[in-house]
């Protein structure tokens, strides 16, 4: 039987055989990699909004509290776009024939929402909760990134189900002591004005307070254990204690289907 | 396909134990076949009306779309956020409020917390403080706030039909009854129907205000299933009319003279707590909650003489099945062996009856004087029965005890009142001015037959329009309905949840009617529109209301402030001491309550007693366009969508009825059944029959509020017709009612016809059985255990069932998830300890024992690892927090089928509503079940027994659903539900397939209506809504458990017993249902689950399922005749 293929094909045939798996590998690279790209998942995109609110300039540079505005983030699964006149309270004073916030004066004249455009968009399906994440000592920053320094919105992070997972399954990498929740320049073993960071009694679960036998509030042994002493330095040692000190469950309780998807 | 008729296989030589239709007990080759399919056949075959060509052209289209859109590698777009431009007090986003209000049903209201979620209603709950709730719901309660979101809901003011602006009629109706100067015409002839209305409420004093304006005015109410017999009652017995309530509580021995007081009625749901507490058997009562459960000794005895069966006579413990007619010659032949004086002469009796008086006399005599038993008669009994119940009550010492008596509850102003027939007659005559119907009320569809409202009032517009006369007609009312189409001016009445008002309970606690939202489409109620007719001052429906209470609290002499009781009484939602005084002492009877012709006699011949009943979801119709209501499988006949005529099995016999429905295209929700003729003082209706097991023989049954022909997209379907070939979902059973027989009349003539028609029933649908591979019968599963309180006393496991297989040395329930640690009572401890991984270890895994035990040894061998669950404690042993186990316990002895969990979980869940053709292919979305069964033979209804039986996801530790899922979309979690995740299920059904109990249901086609608005704002939004090609389950209401985790792990305490509370156990009227946290070892339901009754629905399977049962336990009487 005479040959089909010449034989000046046997190289091309040699190199398939590497080539094709490498071929079909690199495209499930490729396609794995556009997943988690920026362009698929929004990160770093600027969300145009009805009014140019600038983070960067009212927690940045005016040191505006979180809460101030986000008010329901520690009782609620979501953390609120404040009311208009929560705006007023201050543009009633300053900056009160602004261009910019003409939007904002609209929507109190006439009792009408400004609306926002949202910039984290996780899916209907998954149930996200702030208030648990605030109250376990997830930073703000861990998930939104450095808003202080953001001029316009935009998200952080990929919001991918991997991206939650991790941290679900290793809390203790993204935990901080509760009293720097919401700070947006804290980082394990950092100085703050030149000295060691030491545990406070805010970081202590009901502010190191349990009831007795008879119900009375008195101080728990954490108290005299940490408030005062200094706090690890590193992220890795920290954690644990953390992890502890606040009842992180652990990661088959945190990976239930059910934690999200209800 | 038709099901295969060839199978070989002789039916079975004993009728199952436990059958749930009349062709499971006669085990026919069909119904084996069709009860071997997973999915009924071509369930999930393409038959809807589109065809075939048309579906792939749309489905090309959306193929396109999602081409276009769903595969975007860009992220989902951007959704809004909407803040508050002043947020209001109180309101956290995301956080749900609750508010007390009152659901008003038939004039009477139950109290209520609704639930909302940013301002819109999303789930109706029980209010614990209400007298007439105690925290307990009926399906009607939940169900009603789906009214709030109907869709055909009448939108507007209307004049004959057309829009008009609602100052339009005010000014009309203003014209009518006053002059130019404001003051009242007081010649007018002003005519008023409602509904009931409670006396001494804010309706009633505005009624009473407008009439006493004008002189000739009367006031109609009409309530077609109304409490009338019950107030004739004690006006015969004691010559004034009272209100009666029971405490069931208290009572050993409970007699039912065709009373339903578990399943209807306006205080239905406390009844069921109150008895419930008699019947929940407990070895081991907690400290101070010895009200709440009883010892076997001191469990309650229901005896229950009725016609139709209801939920009450299917928990009682003998249930003997008379005509209607015959009821009161068996009241008055019981009150004659009980020895009451003066008792009148009974009429002829059947043997079956004559054998139960001496045994149930000398039981209710042995507790005679202690006031520990009670005898009950039925609101659809005549007032002779009441009177006589009231006699023997009064001699039994019961009146103060276990029966209470006080002032009336309904308004009717002396003097005023008129009853509909003298309405209907001068309305004939022309001698009315100003008809003004006020809400609630639809005579025009419900008004008795031989009264001819309907026809007499177009009969009387048409005069006075030839005669030039004014004839002022208006209707306020929450539905373009029969009655407005008669009328020429309508107003669109507010929901109950948009508007202010009040409304007494059963026992005349007054409650405050707190609206949630502000009416959706501008909607008045009756107080604001009376308000805005009569240009009172105050005219906002809450200022209305706060005056009358402002009023009442002066006049009443209260204590403190007045904006201190009215802040308490709407957050509270009741006004407390403002139920009628009970009567000191029993009332002397009335020289004439024992007059009265002799009671009926039964029918004769050919002829037929006829029995009228409300739906026990429609009620008299006013529900019909409610979907939920709808679709709900009644508790007894499990018909969904339709009623029917109800005739015993030795009455289908006679009428050459088949006994067993047929199956078309294997489907086994759809009953094929003959048509019945049933004519009634010449009257004639045409209807499905529907085979009743214990239903009396030489009667029929039909229920009221069927038949609508303006009820709404869901009470109408132009394409469904009803048995007469009417576009109108059911028959219209009023229109056989008849002013002089209410509730029952004999002289029925019925004629099966060779038509016949399709019912949805879902009693076939989601059945456990298995056939025996060796032989094909069918295997009995025991799925509900059973017994005697004597057998209790003798062996309380006797719930348990032995091994099934060889090697199996403990008996099944072993493998019950119980509480952690074992009781002290060694007695019982071996069927105890059964957790999974729970118990304690002494060992280390490396360890070698001295018999070599390996790890584990303590477990039951039997427990291969074939599952997912994975509770933290086994993968972490030194893991600090020990995670939560959440479980499930229901009391079958409580259990009355009510249905209130199922609509509680639809409302709760999402779970959409999937109409009657897909309801008869087996596609009900009902989380939860209830399955009923009959115990005996369908032959002697005297002697069949029924057991209800809620079956949700039983959430087992070894889940069979779980291993075969191939995408994972089904797994466990650490605390131990069955999880569903909807996004990542790809529709394979294999979970379903695998599942024993049946739990699981599929969205074959997009059920879920995402076309409406309305619809959309009463969804709750912690649940995802699913849509086609999903498994979906009950998820244990996760979403609650989830919140309350989240609120108990921030104060950084552990979840309290009873934190969270699961849709269908918050629901449950009975208490029957308790749900906790299996490692809290003083949990409820960890106790529940420690009771010697307690065992798992199919446990043998080796399933570990964490909701189990406690058996079912009946307290018959020993010297009863035998079968009773």
């Amino acid at each position: 039987m005479p040959q089909i293929f010449p034989k000046g094909v046997n190289p091309l045939a040699r190199l398939l055989v590497l080539g094709l798996p490498m071929m079909f590998g690199a495209t499930g690279v490729g396609l794995a990699a556009f997943y988690r790209s920026s362009y698929a998942t929004g990160v770093d995109e600027v969300v145009p909004q009805p009014v140019a609110f600038s983070h960067a300039h009212h927690v940045g540079q005016l040191g505006i509290h979180c809460l101030y505005c986000h008010t329901t983030v520690e009782d609620s699964h979501f953390a609120n776009v404040p009311p208009t006149k929560t705006c007023m309270n201050c543009h009633m004073q300053m900056w009160t024939s602004a261009d910019l916030l003409e939007p904002v004066r609209k929507s109190y004249r006439e009792d009408k929402p400004v609306v926002w455009n949202r910039v984290h968009n996780v899916p209907h399906y998954a149930y996200f909760n702030h208030s648990i994440h605030v109250a376990k000592g997830v930073g703000c920053q861990s998930c939104h990134g450095n808003i202080d320094q953001m001029n316009l919105t935009f998200q952080s992070k990929t919001l991918l189900m991997e991206w939650c997972i991790s941290c679900h399954r290793n809390p203790q990498e993204n935990l901080r002591p509760k009293s720097e929740v919401f700070s947006m320049t804290w980082a394990p073993g950092k100085q703050v004005d030149g000295k060691d960071q030491v545990w406070r009694r805010e970081d202590l679960p009901n502010w190191g307070q349990v009831a007795d036998s008879n119900g009375k509030l008195v101080d728990s042994k954490w108290v005299g254990d940490l408030v005062g002493k200094p706090r690890p330095k590193t992220q890795g040692e920290l954690g644990p204690v953390l992890k502890d000190l606040y009842g992180v469950r652990d990661a088959v309780t945190m990976t239930g289907c059910s934690m999200c998807h209800r | 396909m038709k099901p295969d008729t060839t199978d070989a296989t002789p039916p079975s030589a004993t009728p199952p134990q436990l059958w749930r239709g009349l062709e499971e007990y006669m085990d026919s080759p069909a119904f084996r076949e069709a009860m071997a399919d997973e999915f009924p056949e071509d369930a999930a075959e393409w038959t809807d009306p589109v065809s075939r060509r048309n579906f792939l052209t749309v489905m090309g289209a959306s193929l396109a779309l999602a081409g276009a859109v769903g595969c975007s590698p860009r992220p989902a777009p951007q959704r809004k956020i909407v803040p508050y431009t002043r947020q209001p007090e109180q309101m956290t986003p995301g956080v749900p409020l609750y508010f007390a209000s009152a659901v008003p049903v038939g004039g009477y209201v139950t109290g209520v917390l609704v639930r909302s979620n940013e301002g819109r209603p999303t789930k109706i709950e029980g209010n614990p403080d209400h007298p007439a709730s105690l925290g307990g719901t009926g399906p009607i309660e939940q169900a009603s706030l789906l009214d709030l979101y109907d869709p055909d809901r009448s939108k507007d003011a209307t004049k004959s039909g057309t829009p008009v602006p609602y100052e339009e009629v005010t000014r009309a109706i203003r014209r009518t009854l006053f002059d130019d100067r404001g003051q009242p015409k007081r010649g007018v002839r002003l005519r008023l129907l409602t509904g009931v209305v409670a006396r001494d409420t804010t309706l009633a004093d505005r009624i009473g205000a407008l009439l006493a304006d004008f002189p000739e005015a009367r006031w109609t109410q009409f309530e077609p299933c109304g409490l009338d017999t019950v107030r004739d009652g004690s006006r015969k017995a004691f010559g004034r009319e009272l209100t009666v309530t029971y405490d069931f509580a208290k009572a050993d021995v409970v007699v039912s003279l065709d009373a339903d007081f578990l399943g209807a009625g306006p205080g239905h749901v406390r009844y069921c707590r109150d008895f419930a507490t008699r019947r929940r058997v407990r070895q081991h009562i907690p400290a101070g909650q010895e009200k709440e459960y009883t010892t076997p000794e001191k469990m309650s005895r229901l005896y229950v003489v009725e016609c139709m069966p209801s939920t009450t006579g299917s928990v009682a413990d003998h249930r003997l099945p008379l005509l209607a007619g015959q009821v009161e010659a068996f009241a008055r032949a019981l009150a004659a062996k009980l020895g009451v004086e003066g008792a009148p002469a009974p009429g002829a009796l059947p043997d079956a009856a004559q054998k139960w008086l001496d045994p149930l006399a000398k039981d209710l005599l042995a507790h005679k004087g202690k006031g520990t038993c009670v005898v009950v008669a039925g609101e659809h009994q005549p007032p002779g029965v009441h009177a006589v119940a009231h006699a023997i009550n009064n001699s039994l010492g019961n009146i103060g005890q276990t029966v209470f008596l006080s002032g009336p509850v309904e308004a009717r102003p002396d003097g005023k009142m008129v009853d509909l027939a003298t309405l209907t007659k001068e309305i004939a005559d022309e001698k009315v001015d100003a008809l003004l119907v006020l809400g609630g009320t639809n005579p025009a569809y419900t008004a008795p037959a031989d009264l001819k409202f309907a026809e007499t009032l177009q009969e009387a517009v048409k005069k006075a329009k030839e005669k030039k006369k004014d004839f002022f007609r208006f209707h306020l009312g929450s539905h373009q309905d029969e009655t407005a189409a008669l009328f020429e001016w309508h107003v669109n009445e507010a929901h109950y949840l948009e508007a202010w008002g009040d409304g007494r309970g059963f026992d005349g606690t007054a409650a405050i009617q707190q609206p949630l939202i502000a009416p959706l489409y501008a909607g008045k109620s009756a107080i604001e529109l009376l308000a805005d007719v009569t240009n009172a001052p105050v005219r906002e429906g809450r200022e209305v209301v706060r005056a009358y209470w402002r009023k009442w609290f002066t006049d009443s002499k209260q204590t403190g402030e007045f904006e201190v009781f009215w802040q308490e009484a709407v957050r509270s939602g009741v006004i407390r001491g403002s139920a009628p005084a009970r009567e000191a002492k029993a009332p002397a009877l009335a020289p004439g309550w024992a007059a009265g012709a002799a009671p009926s006699p039964a029918p004769a011949g050919d002829e037929y007693e006829i029995n009228f009943r409300p739906d026990p979801a429609l009620f008299d119709g006013r529900y019909a366009n409610n979907g939920w209501l709808q679709e709900l499988p009644r508790p007894l006949t499990k018909l969904s969508w339709d009623n029917a005529a109800f005739v015993s099995p030795a009455t289908a016999k006679k009428l050459a009825v088949e006994k067993e429905y047929r199956w078309t295209a294997g489907e086994r929700g759809r009953t094929e059944v003959s048509i019945l003729t049933l004519t009634y003082k010449g009257r004639t209706i045409k209807a499905p029959v529907w085979i009743l097991p214990g239903h009396p023989d030489a009667a029929v049954t039909v229920h009221l509020g069927y038949g609508r022909k303006r009820a709404g997209r869901v009470g109408n379907t132009p394409t469904e017709l009803n048995a007469a070939g009417e576009p109108a979902r059911g028959f219209n059973a009023y229109d056989l009612r008849t002013s002089d027989a209410l509730w029952f009349g004999n002289g029925l003539k019925v004629v099966r016809t060779k038509d016949t028609y399709f019912l949805a029933c879902v009693q076939a649908n989601w059945v456990m059985t298995q056939k025996d591979p060796l032989d094909g019968h069918i295997i009995d599963r025991a799925p509900v255990r059973r017994g005697t309180v004597a057998d209790y006393q003798k062996n309380p496991w006797f719930g348990k069932i032995p091994p099934t297989a060889a090697g199996e040395a403990d008996p099944i329930s072993h493998n019950v998830p119980g509480p952690p640690e074992k009781p002290d009572d060694a007695s019982g401890a071996q069927f105890r300890k059964g957790t999974t991984y729970g118990e304690p270890h002494e060992h280390k895994h490396d360890e070698k024992g001295k018999d070599d035990h390996e790890h584990g040894e303590e477990h039951d061998r039997r427990l291969l690892p074939l599952t997912m669950y994975h509770p933290n404690d086994a993968l972490y042993p030194d893991a600090k927090i020990k995670a939560r186990r959440w479980g499930m316990a229901i009391d079958l002895s409580a259990c009355t089928g009510c249905n209130a969990c199922v609509v509680a979980c639809q409302s709760e869940n999402n779970t959409p509503v999937v109409g009657k053709y897909e309801v008869t292919r087996g596609h009900d979305m009902y989380w939860i079940r209830i399955d009923r069964y009959y115990e005996g033979t369908p032959d002697s209804p005297d002697a069949t027994q029924t057991y209800f039986q809620p079956v949700p996801c039983q959430q087992c530790e070894k889940a069979p659903c779980e291993i075969v899922c191939p995408v994972g979309a089904t797994a466990h979690t650490a605390d131990g539900l069955n999880d569903m995740a909807y996004n990542r299920c790809v529709g394979t059904r294999y979970c379903s397939n695998n599942c024993p109990y049946k739990v699981r249901r599929f969205n074959f086609l997009t059920f879920q209506d995402w076309a409406t608005e309305s619809i959309k704002l009463g969804r709750n939004p912690d649940v995802s809504v699913r849509s086609r090609g999903v498994m979906e389950k009950c998820t244990y209401c996760v979403q609650r458990l989830r919140y309350a985790e989240i609120v108990a792990e921030r104060e950084h305490r552990p979840i309290r017993d009873g934190e969270v509370r699961t849709a269908c156990q918050a629901a449950c009227p009975s208490g029957a249902i308790m749900f906790g946290d299996l490692e809290d070892k003083t949990s409820a339901v960890g106790q529940w689950k420690a009771e010697p009754a307690n065992y798992g629905l199919l446990a043998e399977l080796n399933t570990m399922p964490r909701t189990s049962y406690l058996a079912s336990l009946r307290n018959p009487n020993p010297e009863m005749p035998k079968g009773a």
